[in-house]
C-alpha cells in the first residue's frame, strides 16, 4: 500500500520537475512587470518610466526604507506626500535592518540592481560615499528649496565632506537617560536625572535590590550584547574628557579620559555593583529590572507601551565635559541615479525633512524633528504638552556633538570598539591592554579609510 | 533476563517523559507566546499560561506583511525547488550507481565537495550571476541556484548502492535502457528514500532564508521566513507576541506534511544510511 | 570465413560504441546536476579563493593582488585563536552529544512502548523549526532572572548561570540549543538502523550466553557502523557551517565565547567588508572540512568492503 502512494507521489515530482522547468520560464514574465521600476541604476539614458504611473510626467523614485513598525509608519509618510502632490511617486521597498539594507545596497552597486534614494545608518554611509556611490546634494537641495540653515547644525553638519551635502538627517536620535520615575520615588530621589556621573553614583546604591547574593533590581543596565554598546559608551567616553578618535582618524583610546570613562563604567558593574549587563537593555527596564538605562530616543514609543511605571527622560548625565552623541539614518541619493529622479527624490527628501513630513515623521515614529522650525510650530508645541518625555530629547539636541569618526567611518569600527567593552567590562581585562589591542585593530581598519579620503580629498 | 527487560522497559519510559518535556515545553512556550502581549511575555513572574487569550497577535502578524502573498511565494519556490532537487537527485545517483565511466569515484568527491561550501561564501557571487541573467526578484532566480542537490543526492547513491545488482543485470539483459531501467525498477524500490530526500529538501527551502532575502527586492515576491523577521523592529520596539504568531504560521504547514510523512522517513534515512 | 562478430576491430567497436552511449547517458543523468554545481557552489568556490589574495571591500572597481598578506593577517588576528578553539569545542561537543544521545534515545525507544511514535514525532520536530524561531524561544529559556531553567533551579536553591552574557557559558549554552535541534534526527536515524539488524544475531548471541553488554558490543555496534558514520559525516558538516543560531542569540558573543570560523567568515565579509580575509576563513574552513571528509571516506570504504 505504501509503494502505490508514494509511486504516485513519485510520478507528481517527475511531473512538477519537468513542469518546473517550464514554469520557471514563464514565471518572469509574469513578475518582471512590477520590477521593471527595478534597474533604474543602469544606462542614466532616459530610462522613461513604464510602470504604475497614473498621471503623465509622474517620475518614479525607488526608495530603500525602514523594516517593521517603522516602516509601517514610513508607508504613511509616503502616502501624505502622495496625497500633496502628483509628480512624484515613491516606490517604496524593505531590504531589512540597517545592517541587512547596507549589505544588499552592496550587493546590488556591484550587479547594477541598486536603487535610486536609499536610507543609510551612520555607520554604514561613509562606506558609500568613500566608493563614491553617493551624489554630492547641494544642487538638489537648493532646487527642492531644502534650507539647511533650518537644519539643526550639528545633525545638517555630520554628512557634509568637502563642503557638500551626501547624507541628509531623516531618523535621528539621541541616546536619553531613562529612569523608572516610581522606583526613584520610592528611594526617596528627586524626579529628575542625575546632573552628573558622579551624583549618579551617590544615588546608585538608593536603588539596586539585591536578592542574597543575585541582584535582583540593577541601578542601570549597559552593554546589550554587542549592539549599541560602543554607541552609548561614547556619550559616557566624552563626558570624561576621552573620545574614541579626533575627526581625522588619529585613535585616541588611550587617552587619560577615555581610561576614567572605562574605568568608571567597568566599576559600576564590577567593583561597585550598582549596574548589570543583560542581553536586552530596553527589556530590562521595561521589565524593572533595571531602575536606569541609557537607550535611543527611537525606543521611546515602545517602552511607554510596554512599561507598567512611569518612565522619567533627562539628559544624559556630565561629568568633566557634555557628553551626547547622535545616531540613527539619513537619506541619500545614488550616483547611478538618473537626473529627473534624483531631483524628484529631493523633492521627496524636502518633505520629508521639511515641517509638516517631519512633524508627522518624529511624532508617531520617535525620532527627533530635524529642523529648529518644526519644534516651533504650534502643533508640535501640544505635542510636547501632552508627551513631555518626547521633549527632552528635542532640548537634548544642541547638546550634541558629532561622533566619533573611528565608530562612524571605520568600517566595522562600531563592532570592533563594542568587543573592546564586551572585553573591558564582561571579560574584566586590563584596559589599557584592551584599548592597546583595539586601537591596533583600528589602525589596521582605518588605512583603506585614509587612502580614500586622501583620494577624495577629504 | 526479566528484570533486564523491565529495567530497560522502565528507563524506556521514562525517556519518553523527558523526550516530552525537554522537547516539548519550549515548543509549548512558543505557542503560548503567541497569545500574550509583551508585558505578559517578558513579566519577571513566568506564566504559563495566558491570562487572556489574544487572537490579535495573529491578526497583527497576518496584516503586519503581505502573509498571504508570502504562502503562496514560499508555495512555489519550495515546490519548484523540490521538485528539481528530487529529479536531479534521481538521476545523478542513479549515474553514480549504475552508468559505467571513468572517474566515476571523482565526480562522488566533488558530490561532497559541494556539501563543504557554506551558503555565506556562495551568496554574493550568486547574487551577481543571477543579475547577469536579469532574473532578480523572479521564482527562477530564487529557485535556480538552490536547484542542485548534494545531501539528497549523496543519500540516494547510498541506497542504490545497497540494491541487489542482480536487479539491474535482469532489466538490462531484457534490453532496457537506462531510463527505463532507473524509472520502473529502480526508483519505486528506492521510494522511501526518495520521499526522505524530498521531505528533507522540502523542510530546507521551506526555511530559505538568506537566499530569498538578497535575490529578492519586493515584497511581493518574498517568502515567509523572511516576513517574520522583518517584525523584528530597527528600535527594539519589537512585539514579541506577533512575532512568535508569525513563527507559528511559518511552522505549522511544515510540521503537518512531516506528521502525514513521518512513516516513510523512518524507513527511508534508515535505509539510505544503513545500506552504506 | 571468419565470424565477423569475434573479430577484434569489431569487439573494439562494440565496447567504444558501449562506453561512448555511457557517457551521453551519464551526461543527461548528472549533467545538469553538476552544471548547476558548477555555476553556483565551485565556482564561487575558486571566486573566494582568488579573492583571498586580493584585498577587496566590495565597491571599488579595482581589486589589488596583495598575495599572502590577508593570510598573514589572519595568523596575528589576536581573535582566531579563540575562534578557532570555539569552533573545534563547538563541533566536537555538538557532535558528540548528539550522537551520543541519540544513541541512547534510540536504543530506548527501539522497544515496544506505549507512546513511542508520539514522542519520535515530538523529538523531530525541533528539526523543521528555522533557527531563527528557535533562538527566540531559547534566549527565553536562558533568561537567568526569569527564564524556564530559572525557575526550574530557583527551587533546587541554584543560582541560574548567565548563560548568554557569561563568556563561559555562552558556548555550552549554544551547544545545548544546536544538540536539542539535532537530537531528534539522529534519534531516528539510529532507531531504523537498529530494526536492520537482524534478530536472529541477538537470539544467537544469548544462546551463547553472551550478556547484554556484549550483546551490544558485538552486534549492535558493529550492526550500527554505517548509519555512525553517515551520521558523523554530515553532523560535522553541518555543525561547522552552523551559523543561524549564533546570529540570532549571541552574535559571537560575550567577549568573542561563541564566535566560529563560519561567524567570523560573516563578520569579516558581511561587516567589515574586507572580502580578502573573509576569502582566508573561507578556504580555512573548506579544508577542514575536506580533510575531515577525506578520513572518514577512507574509513566508510573499508567498512563497505567488510560488508
Amino acid at each position: 500500500m505504501n509503494k502505490k502512494v508514494t509511486r504516485r507521489d513519485l510520478l507528481k515530482g517527475i511531473g512538477f520537475g519537468v513542469g518546473a522547468i517550464a514554469l520557471a520560464a514563464c514565471a518572469p514574465a509574469a513578475t518582471t512587470a512590477p520590477t521593471a521600476v527595478q534597474p533604474t541604476n543602469a544606462p542614466a539614458a532616459a530610462q522613461p518610466t513604464t510602470a504604475p504611473a497614473a498621471a503623465t510626467g509622474t517620475t518614479t523614485v525607488t526608495y530603500w526604507g525602514f523594516s517593521g513598525a517603522l516602516g509601517k509608519t514610513e508607508d504613511d509618510l509616503v502616502a501624505k506626500y502622495h496625497a500633496k502632490q502628483t509628480a512624484v511617486k515613491i516606490d517604496r521597498q524593505v531590504q531589512g535592518s540597517y545592517e541587512e539594507t547596507a549589505q544588499k545596497l552592496t550587493a546590488a552597486l556591484a550587479a547594477k540592481t541598486a536603487p535610486d534614494m536609499v536610507l543609510l545608518s551612520d555607520v554604514w554611509w561613509f562606506k558609500f560615499y568613500r566608493a563614491k556611490a553617493l551624489l554630492p546634494m547641494n544642487d538638489l537641495a537648493a532646487t527642492a528649496k531644502i534650507d539647511s540653515a533650518d537644519f539643526v547644525e550639528s545633525l545638517w553638519k555630520e554628512g557634509v565632506r568637502q563642503g557638500n551635502q551626501y547624507w541628509i538627517p531623516f531618523a535621528r536620535s539621541t541616546p536619553l537617560f531613562y529612569y523608572n520615575a516610581d522606583m526613584f520615588k520610592a528611594a526617596g530621589l528627586p524626579d529628575r536625572g542625575p546632573k552628573t556621573w558622579t551624583e549618579f553614583s551617590e544615588w546608585a546604591p538608593k536603588l539596586v535590590k539585591m536578592d542574597g547574593s543575585t541582584m535582583k533590581v540593577a541601578a542601570f543596565a549597559g552593554l546589550a550584547a554587542a549592539s549599541y554598546s560602543a554607541w552609548v559608551f561614547q556619550c559616557v567616553n566624552w563626558a570624561f574628557g576621552g573620545s574614541y578618535s579626533s575627526p581625522d582618524l588619529k585613535i585616541t583610546l588611550l587617552d587619560p579620559g577615555t581610561i576614567d570613562a572605562s574605568q568608571f563604567y567597568t566599576d559600576l558593574v564590577n567593583k561597585k555593583q550598582l549596574a548589570s549587563t543583560p542581553k536586552d537593555v530596553q527589556k530590562d527596564f521595561t521589565t524593572g529590572l533595571t531602575a536606569t538605562a541609557l537607550l535611543s530616543t527611537g525606543g521611546l514609543t515602545g517602552i511607554l507601551k510596554d512599561a507598567q511605571f512611569n518612565v522619567g527622560t533627562a539628559f544624559v548625565p556630565e561629568e568633566k565635559a557634555v557628553g551626547v552623541c547622535t545616531g540613527g539614518s539619513g537619506l541619500t541619493i545614488l550616483t547611478g541615479t538618473a537626473a529627473d529622479k534624483a531631483t524628484a527624490a529631493a523633492n521627496y527628501i524636502a518633505y520629508a525633512t521639511g515641517n509638516e513630513g517631519g512633524e508627522f515623521w518624529s511624532q508617531n515614529s520617535g525620532y527627533m524633528p530635524v529642523r529648529k522650525s518644526t519644534v516651533s510650530s504650534a502643533t508640535y508645541q501640544k505635542f510636547f504638552a501632552d508627551h513631555p518625555q518626547a521633549k527632552t530629547a528635542v532640548d537634548q539636541l544642541p547638546r550634541t556633538r558629532p561622533q566619533d569618526a573611528a565608530r562612524v567611518f571605520i568600517p566595522g569600527g562600531d563592532q570592533i570598539l563594542g568587543k573592546g567593552l564586551d572585553r573591558i567590562v564582561v571579560g574584566k581585562e586590563d584596559i589599557k591592554a584592551v584599548w592597546t589591542d583595539i586601537a591596533a585593530q583600528l589602525e589596521k581598519e582605518a588605512e583603506p579609510v585614509r587612502k580614500d579620503l586622501a583620494t577624495l580629498g577629504g | 533476563m526479566r528484570a533486564e527487560e523491565t529495567l530497560s522497559k522502565a528507563l524506556g519510559y521514562s525517556a519518553i517523559v523527558f523526550t516530552v518535556l525537554i522537547i516539548g515545553i519550549p515548543v509549548f512556550w512558543l505557542i503560548t507566546g503567541a497569545l500574550k502581549t509583551n508585558r505578559e511575555i517578558f513579566s519577571p513572574n513566568p506564566q504559563w499560561l495566558p491570562s487572556q487569550v489574544m487572537f490579535d497577535n495573529f491578526t497583527k502578524a497576518w496584516e503586519g506583511a503581505p502573509f498571504g502573498r508570502y504562502y503562496i511565494n514560499s508555495f512555489i519556490t519550495t515546490i519548484l525547488g523540490a521538485a528539481c532537487e528530487i529529479t536531479m537527485g534521481i538521476t545523478t545517483a542513479y549515474a553514480l550507481v549504475f552508468v559505467r565511466f571513468p572517474k566515476r569515484d571523482w565526480v562522488f568527491v566533488l558530490l561532497l565537495v559541494a556539501l563543504m561550501v557554506p551558503e555565506e561564501v556562495v551568496i554574493v557571487p550568486n547574487y551577481l550571476t543571477i543579475a547577469n541573467w536579469h532574473l532578480v526578484n523572479t521564482y527562477a532566480g530564487i529557485v535556480l541556484p538552490g536547484a542542485s542537490i548534494a545531501f539528497g543526492t549523496f543519500l540516494l547513491r547510498q541506497y542504490f548502492r545497497s540494491l541487489p545488482p542482480e536487479l539491474i543485470d535482469a532489466a538490462r539483459v531484457d534490453g532496457a535502457g537506462h531510463m527505463r531501467t532507473m524509472l520502473s525498477i529502480i526508483v519505486p524500490i528506492a521510494a522511501p528514500a526518495v520521499a526522505t530526500a524530498g521531505l528533507l529538501s522540502v523542510v530546507a527551502k521551506w526555511n530559505d532564508y538568506l537566499w530569498p532575502l538578497i535575490v529578492t527586492s519586493t515584497a511581493d515576491m518574498r517568502t515567509l521566513p523572511i516576513g517574520i523577521s522583518w517584525l523584528l523592529d530597527q528600535e527594539g520596539n519589537t512585539e514579541w507576541g506577533v512575532v512568535m504568531a508569525a513563527t507559528l504560521f511559518v511552522v505549522v504547514p511544515v510540521v503537518l506534511v512531516f506528521l502525514y510523512a513521518q512513516r516513510f522517513l523512518v524507513s527511508g534515512i534508515a535505509a539510505g544510511a544503513v545500506k552504506g | 570465413m571468419q565470424n565477423t562478430a569475434r573479430h577484434p576491430a569489431n569487439s573494439i567497436r562494440r565496447l567504444i560504441k558501449r562506453d561512448w552511449r555511457e557517457w551521453l547517458v551519464f551526461l543527461a543523468f548528472a549533467g545538469p546536476n553538476v552544471a548547476l554545481f558548477a555555476i553556483f557552489t565551485y565556482t564561487p568556490l575558486i571566486n573566494n579563493l582568488l579573492l583571498s589574495f586580493s584585498d577587496w571591500n566590495m565597491i571599488s572597481a579595482d581589486k589589488n593582488f596583495v598575495g599572502l598578506q590577508n593570510y598573514v593577517d589572519i595568523i596575528n588576528d589576536s581573535q582566531m585563536g579563540k575562534v578557532l578553539l570555539n569552533t573545534v569545542l563547538f563541533t566536537s561537543s555538538s557532535v558528540l552529544l548528539v550522537l551520543l544521545l541519540g544513541l541512547g534515545g534510540g536504543l530506548l525507544l527501539n522497544q515496544k512502548l506505549r507512546g513511542r511514535n508520539a514522542a519520535r514525532s515530538i523529538l523531530f520536530t525541533p528539526n523543521i523549526l528555522s533557527g531563527a524561531a528557535i533562538a527566540i524561544v531559547w534566549i527565553y529559556i536562558f533568561d537567568p532572572r526569569f527564564g524556564l531553567i530559572y525557575t526550574v533551579l530557583k527551587p533546587l536553591g541554584i543560582d541560574s548561570p548567565k548563560w548568554l552574557t557569561d563568556p563561559n557559558w555562552a558556548l555550552p549554552a549554544i551547544v545545548i540549543v544546536y544538540v536539542w535541534k539535532y537530537l531528534g534526527y539522529a534519534t531516528v536515524i539510529y532507531i531504523a538502523g537498529l530494526q536492520a539488524i537482524p534478530g536472529d544475531l541477538y537470539e544467537a548471541a544469548r544462546v551463547d550466553g553472551a550478556s547484554a553488554w556484549m550483546r551490544f558490543r558485538h552486534v549492535t555496534l558493529p550492526g550500527l557502523s554505517p548509519v555512525m558514520f553517515f551520521l558523523i559525516l554530515t553532523s560535522i558538516l553541518s555543525s561547522f557551517q552552523s551559523f543561524d543560531i549564533i546570529n540570532v542569540m549571541t552574535k559571537g558573543g560575550p567577549v568573542n565565547a561563541t564566535n566560529t570560523l563560519i561567524y567570523r567568515l560573516y563578520e569579516l565579509g558581511f561587516i567589515n567588508f574586507a572580502i580578502g580575509r573573509a576569502g582566508v576563513i573561507g578556504m580555512v574552513l573548506f579544508v577542514m572540512m575536506f580533510a575531515v571528509t577525506l578520513l572518514q571516506l577512507r574509513y566508510l570504504d573499508r567498512q563497505v568492503s567488510y560488508a
